[in-house]
């Protein structure tokens, strides 16, 4: 058996994976510290482990599809997606910065916070259009694409499962009012179809998903 | 004994997508309609979302949507010579059951027929001479033409949203389109769905070959739609589950999507589910129908009165229904002689399979079932058939539906058909192979036939239908011809190994094919062969009408549903403009 042809794989391997560690690193260093006058550090509205604050004003990062942060970057950039704040920065990320962010912010482990929990009534209608939909308003089921749980349909779709509620529910403001227009054709339609009431249903339903039992508890 | 109910105005016998069009109009005309369906109640919310609709081995392998047939099946054989046996497992086509039929199941291709099919013996034999067809097949022309029928083909493209792009419109050529159509009145209603890769190789393959291909026609949108009916259609996510599963999206055109919420609510329609109906009720004459009689979910035997009754069962059990109702002469295979079960055409499908190296990557499961790009250069008469020993022929496509894991496993012919060899022939091939489909007319001949069982019964003490059905010899030699073709376009797209199959006789009902079962009661102008008059109205019983694929003289080189929605408007439009206004037969016999 020759082992010149595995030497050299392995080593093209190797190659890739130092290569995808130094592309974390300038991930993260980016996230921490901001790249150039433009740029300023990721981690200061989202935090260094991509949880964000917790107010719901900013979107949870962590663990979030790399291929669908990076489309938002693009999208910021071009302006199909409307954001004073994101927009000059993702103008002034280069491409190969926009990957690595989303690379470390997609690899980051921060936890998932418990939040003031909705009233259980109002979960509840989340749950049920999360899950199952509303014939009456020919609607279906938010997990149909958005993954069993809204865990996502990486790496296109984003989950949804531990995602601030305030930020789910302006997404979909914004799609219904048409401020919002990126992403899937579909997702305008869909939200139109909401009432306010619906919104904050889902997007109760949706943050408490991943809560650590231990935080719900209390 | 049944329990006499309250007389209505209008029955439908099914509640799919001719029984969901044909009530809702009718009951907004301020008719009593009553809507009788054997199946449950079902609808996109609760009953398709996912994961659940989205369980290969419950739907597709084992056929959760279809007719129950451990309650009511059919029997099959290649001849009449033989015994025919029922067969116990949906496996060669797939009826329908419950709310919406098989409408909720289908892939959603949405294509019109040739103009020439409707005219089909007098235009072959005028550019070919007399003599030319096979002499075995009986073919005839269908009493109706596309001009006639154009409109209401819109209007049900128009009523699905069906997303495509025209080749001809009012006889302009457009680019981009099938030039091979007929005439269309306008646009189709959405546009295209987004090209596939598998779509794209095929695209390439074809014109490097001078053939003109086009955009699929789709019935699982490109983008959101209203109808005008009022009620929206999302746009396809390209999940890969329409053949065989319902759609959770409602981005496929159903009856559930496009109608039936219309229908409901209006006091005027009444839909009754676990409804089965055991045959339609003649009066001491024979020539005019009382009603039906059925039987309900707990057993109970009902006699609806009605004025009107719609067979608007599958294909098959609409001809089944006119034979349990001893309406009109049944078919005779011997002597040609007699209606009802005459004509039973299918679909002759064949594949070319294009094996490529583990560079490409063709992501089969990112599909609709009617997504792809298609050529209609060999569908239908769209070719010179001189010299050539067949009529009719196939579009040919990439429209792969899906990948899914269980039933999508592709290998290259010589790979063993179980064990190690072929699960690591399955792991290299699945994602590197475009699958091409052959979608081939299917004539009717003599021998091919729907009758009633002598021997086999259902869950309520009635015959059973029996199939009767092999290839002609001439849809074997067109097979193999458009075959060849597909093979040569596969080649063209760089396939390393291109493995035709072309379709070959005896006719297996285990083997699946597609849902396409056509004829039987069938439409014409002439009473002794045919079972419907040019309306889809009984030429024995003027107030019933049967209306389906059933009616289909011969199958053309298409998904028959287009048509079947098109004839349904059709016949609509009779029985509101003409019927209804002077009850009785609009053709005279």
């Amino acid at each position: 058996m020759k082992l010149g042809p595995w030497i050299g794989a392995a080593v093209a391997m190797f190659g890739l994976a130092a290569q995808a560690q130094d592309n974390l690193k300038r991930g993260a260093d980016i996230a921490a510290n901001g790249a150039g006058d433009n740029v300023p550090a990721c981690s200061g509205c989202h935090a260094q482990n991509g949880i964000a604050g917790g107010s719901g004003a900013f979107p949870r990062l962590a663990g979030q599809s790399a291929w669908y942060m990076a489309r938002q970057f693009a999208d910021y950039a071009s302006g199909a997606r409307n954001s004073a704040l994101m927009g000059p920065i993702a103008k002034a990320l280069s491409a190969a910065d926009g990957a690595a962010v989303a690379a470390y912010y997609a690899s980051a482990k921060g936890p998932f916070v418990f939040n003031n929990r909705a009233d259980a009534t109002l979960i509840e209608r989340g749950r049920q259009l999360a899950r199952v939909g509303d014939q009456a308003k020919q609607l279906a089921a938010c997990n149909n694409c958005h993954g069993p749980g809204g865990i996502g349909g990486f790496p296109a779709i984003p989950f949804l499962a531990g995602q601030y509620a305030d930020y789910i529910a302006l997404q979909l403001q914004m799609w219904k009012s048409g401020s919002r227009k990126d992403g899937a054709d579909s997702m305008a339609d869909i939200a139109k179809r909401l009432s306010d009431q619906d919104m904050a249903a889902v997007a109760a339903y949706y943050q408490q998903l991943r809560e650590a039992p231990t935080q719900a508890a209390k | 004994m049944a329990e006499r109910l309250k007389a209505v105005d209008v029955v439908t016998v099914g509640v799919g997508l001719t029984g969901a069009i044909l009530g809702k109009e009718l009951a907004a005309t301020g008719l009593k309609v009553v809507g009788l369906e054997r199946g449950p109640m079902r609808d996109t919310v609760p009953d398709f979302q996912s994961p659940a609709i989205h369980d290969e081995l419950r739907y597709a392998v084992r056929k959760a949507l279809t007719q129950d047939n451990v309650k009511e099946a059919m029997t099959f054989r290649n001849s009449t010579g033989q015994t025919a046996l029922p067969m116990r497992r949906w496996q060669g086509f797939m009826p329908g059951n419950g709310l919406g039929g098989a409408a909720v199941h289908w892939n959603g291709l949405t294509w019109r027929f040739q103009p020439a099919d409707f005219v089909y013996r007098t235009h072959l034999e005028g550019r070919y001479g007399k003599g030319f067809v096979d002499s075995d097949l009986t073919i005839q022309d269908w009493g109706v033409t596309y001009a006639e029928l154009e409109p209401h083909y819109d209007r049900f493209e128009y009523l699905c949203g069906t997303s495509g792009k025209a080749g001809n419109i009012k006889g302009v050529v457009q680019a981009g389109g099938n030039p091979f159509e007929g005439p269309r009145s306008r646009e189709y209603p959405t546009r295209p769905m987004k090209e596939p890769y598998y779509g794209a190789l095929f695209r390439k393959g074809a014109e490097s070959l001078g053939y003109h291909p086009f955009p699929s026609p789709a019935s699982t949108l490109s983008e959101p739609y209203t109808n005008p009916e009022g009620l929206s259609l999302h746009q396809c996510v390209f999940c890969g589950f329409c053949e065989r599963f319902a759609c959770e999206h409602f981005a496929k055109a159903s009856p559930q999507t496009v109608i039936l919420p219309v229908a409901l609510k209006n006091p005027d329609y009444e839909l009754r589910t676990g409804c089965q109906v055991l045959r339609v009720n003649l009066d001491s004459t024979g020539k005019k129908s009382t009603g039906v009689t059925y039987v309900d979910a707990a057993g109970r035997e009902y006699e609806q009165p009605a004025e009107l009754v719609l067979i608007t069962a599958y294909s098959l059990n609409n001809v089944r229904m006119l034979l349990n109702s001893r309406i009109g002469k049944p078919y005779d295979p011997v002597t040609g002689e007699g209606v009802v079960g005459r004509n039973y055409a299918f679909q002759t499908m064949s594949y070319a399979s294009v094996f490529y190296d583990q560079d490409v990557v063709i992501n089969p499961f990112m599909a609709s079932g009617a997504s792809g790009t298609v050529i209609d250069d060999f569908a239908g008469d769209n070719f010179d058939h001189k010299g050539l020993g067949f009529i009719g022929g196939a579009y040919i496509s990439a429209t792969m539906t899906g990948g899914r894991p269980i039933e999508f496993h592709p290998t290259p012919p010589g790979t063993p058909s179980w064990g190690l060899g072929w699960k690591q022939a399955v792991a290299r091939h699945y994602n590197h192979t475009v699958v091409l489909t052959c979608h081939g007319s299917s004539h009717p001949m003599r021998g091919n036939c729907l009758d009633l069982d002598p021997t086999y019964k259902d869950a309520w003490g009635q015959p059973l239908l029996r199939v009767t059905f092999d290839f002609p010899q001439n849809d074997v030699r067109m097979s193999r011809y458009v075959t060849d073709k597909a093979v040569g376009i596969g080649r063209a797209m760089g396939g390393k190994i291109v493995a035709g199959a072309p379709r070959e006789r005896p006719y297996d009902s285990t083997i699946y094919q597609t849902t396409h079962n056509t004829g039987g009661a069938i439409m014409g102008n002439d009473p002794t062969t045919s079972a419907v008059n040019r309306y889809l109205q009984s030429w024995d019983v003027p107030n019933v009408f049967v209306v389906g694929a059933s009616a289909y003289p011969h199958n053309a080189s298409y998904n028959p549903t287009g048509t079947v929605g098109a004839l349904t408007y059709w016949a609509l439009d009779a029985i509101k403009n003409r019927y209804l206004k002077a009850p009785g037969a609009l053709v005279p016999r």
